[in-house]
């Protein structure tokens, strides 16, 4: 099968993160953070060598500000509801995904609104202005996504978060597109939070992600329990990481994380996103010369987006194409609303689109299978 | 007996308070807290043979916090 469905989760995975999960699994697999015995202190080194490659890779000093998840959604759950009380006020973008809006829609119960600021594709300037008109002397927190999930759209995430600290406001990032594609210095930047995925960009296996603290402000737990540490005190502890790690950590995850990123390190965002963004412009190129395509973007640009492009065929629902793709070419694409209502709600695709998504194993010759398979698609060819 | 072991209580900090003592040239060993040392529950401790007056410094202007010191026979 040739997989472009990347945005979901990057496939396949680099050899090394392979070799650590089945390391993990059959040489040092005991519990991290628990015993003093050779195998756990093996395995307590691997989750904390994570957090130090993450802590290189997103610059910033202490490796205990990187918390691990078990996806970017609990990442930014830890956030909203950890920070927000009754009758605080939120500002998100118009092109957030249901991993923030439902928080948000569940926060409201307990007396939490929000306001959607609109994403101005490519006019960074508007886009700031609208989020500073909606932030109000109520509002705690700001999100915004790095880049769309649906679009490949960046947003000024770094000038965003200054215009919040001189509103005193704290601002989250999601960084579930951005990580491993966008170079991202945060001790450099007034983002308090970054929460992102470990099985996309950063090339770890599914079921792990973090939450990156840049703040001196810290999220209530949301769920409490054993640490490893401090066993006597009913309590649960206030120490990073411990405060939002209760239970046993996913250690092949982690461990395949911390390869993921290491690959990343090794290549660097830099030239993975010139990798793509090579095959990403390719790929639009070609369906732009197909008639019954419809594109919504301008040709991915590193200035303004992440290789992502979202498409639909004239006569044709997403649902539809993305099955012959897969039956009939055995191409894997991603179809419907991309858990991102509102950003399909501001580029009129409510329908849903085609997404496709490279990494950086994906290659030229597939990107022509690809754009071959659509063309024959939009001709009705059997 | 002098004291020769620092108790930190959560392991990333004591990995991280053992790396700092690196940069720094003490070298030090992650262990388990030991019962019996005034300490009353789980965590990690550094054994320190020499030096300790120096790490425990070095790791309170590195922002660590050092639960306390304690002496154990041997490792």
């Amino acid at each position: 099968m040739i997989y472009l469905d990347n945005g979901a989760t990057t496939f396949p995975k680099p050899p090394n993160v392979i070799r650590a999960v089945n390391q993990a699994l059959t040489e040092y697999g005991a519990n991290p953070g628990r015993g003093g015995h050779k195998m756990s202190i093996k395995a307590a080194e691997v989750v904390y060598n994570c957090r130090k490659n993450a802590a290189l890779l997103f610059g910033i000093d202490n490796p205990e500000n990187v918390i691990i998840t078990k996806n970017c959604t609990e990442s930014l759950n830890i956030v909203i509801k950890g920070l927000l009380k009754k009758n605080d006020h939120v500002v998100i973008s118009s092109l957030e995904h249901n991993a923030v809006l439902r928080p948000l829609e569940a926060m409201r119960k307990r007396g939490v609104d929000y306001t959607i600021a609109q994403a101005v594709p490519y006019d960074d300037e508007q886009t700031i202005n609208n989020f500073r008109s909606a932030i109000n002397e109520r509002t705690k927190l700001v999100i915004c996504t790095q880049a769309s999930n649906v679009f490949g759209v960046r947003m000024p995430i770094e000038r965003i978060a200054a215009m919040c600290k001189i509103h005193g406001v704290l601002f989250c990032a999601d960084g579930a597109q951005g990580a491993g594609v966008i170079n991202l210095d945060l001790k450099n930047t007034d983002i308090d939070f970054y929460c992102t995925a470990g099985h996309k960009g950063l090339y770890g296996p599914m079921g792990t992600g973090l939450l990156i603290i840049n703040s001196d402000v810290h999220p209530e737990s949301l769920i409490e329990g054993g640490t490893g540490t401090d066993s006597a005190n009913k309590t649960q502890p206030l120490t990073l990481p411990d405060r939002y790690e209760s239970g046993t950590l996913n250690l092949p995850g982690v461990a395949g994380l911390c390869e993921g990123i290491s690959f990343v390190r090794s290549k660097t965002p830099e030239r993975i996103e010139a990798y793509e963004m090579k095959l990403a412009r390719h790929l639009y190129m070609g369906l732009k010369k197909l008639k019954k395509v419809n594109l919504y973007t301008k040709i991915p640009d590193s200035s303004y987006s992440v290789p992502v492009i979202s498409f639909n065929i004239d006569g044709m629902d997403c649902e539809t194409a993305a099955d012959i793709l897969g039956r009939k070419y055995g191409i894997a694409v991603r179809s419907g609303l991309h858990c991102a209502p509102l950003a399909h709600n501001s580029f009129g695709t409510e329908q849903g689109t085609i997404r496709v998504v490279v990494s950086a194993f994906t290659n030229q010759k597939q990107i022509q299978s690809f754009l071959w398979a659509v063309k024959n698609m939009t001709q009705n060819k059997p | 007996m002098e004291e020769n072991i620092l108790v930190i209580g959560p392991i990333t900090s004591a990995m991280k308070s053992r790396d700092i003592l690196k940069k720094n040239g003490i070298n030090s060993t992650l262990m388990r807290t030991p019962q019996g040392i005034g300490f009353k529950s789980c965590g990690y401790s550094l054994y320190i043979p020499e030096n300790i007056q120096q790490a425990q410094s070095i790791l309170g202007r590195s922002g660590i916090t050092v639960m306390g010191k304690a002496s154990v026979k041997h490792r």
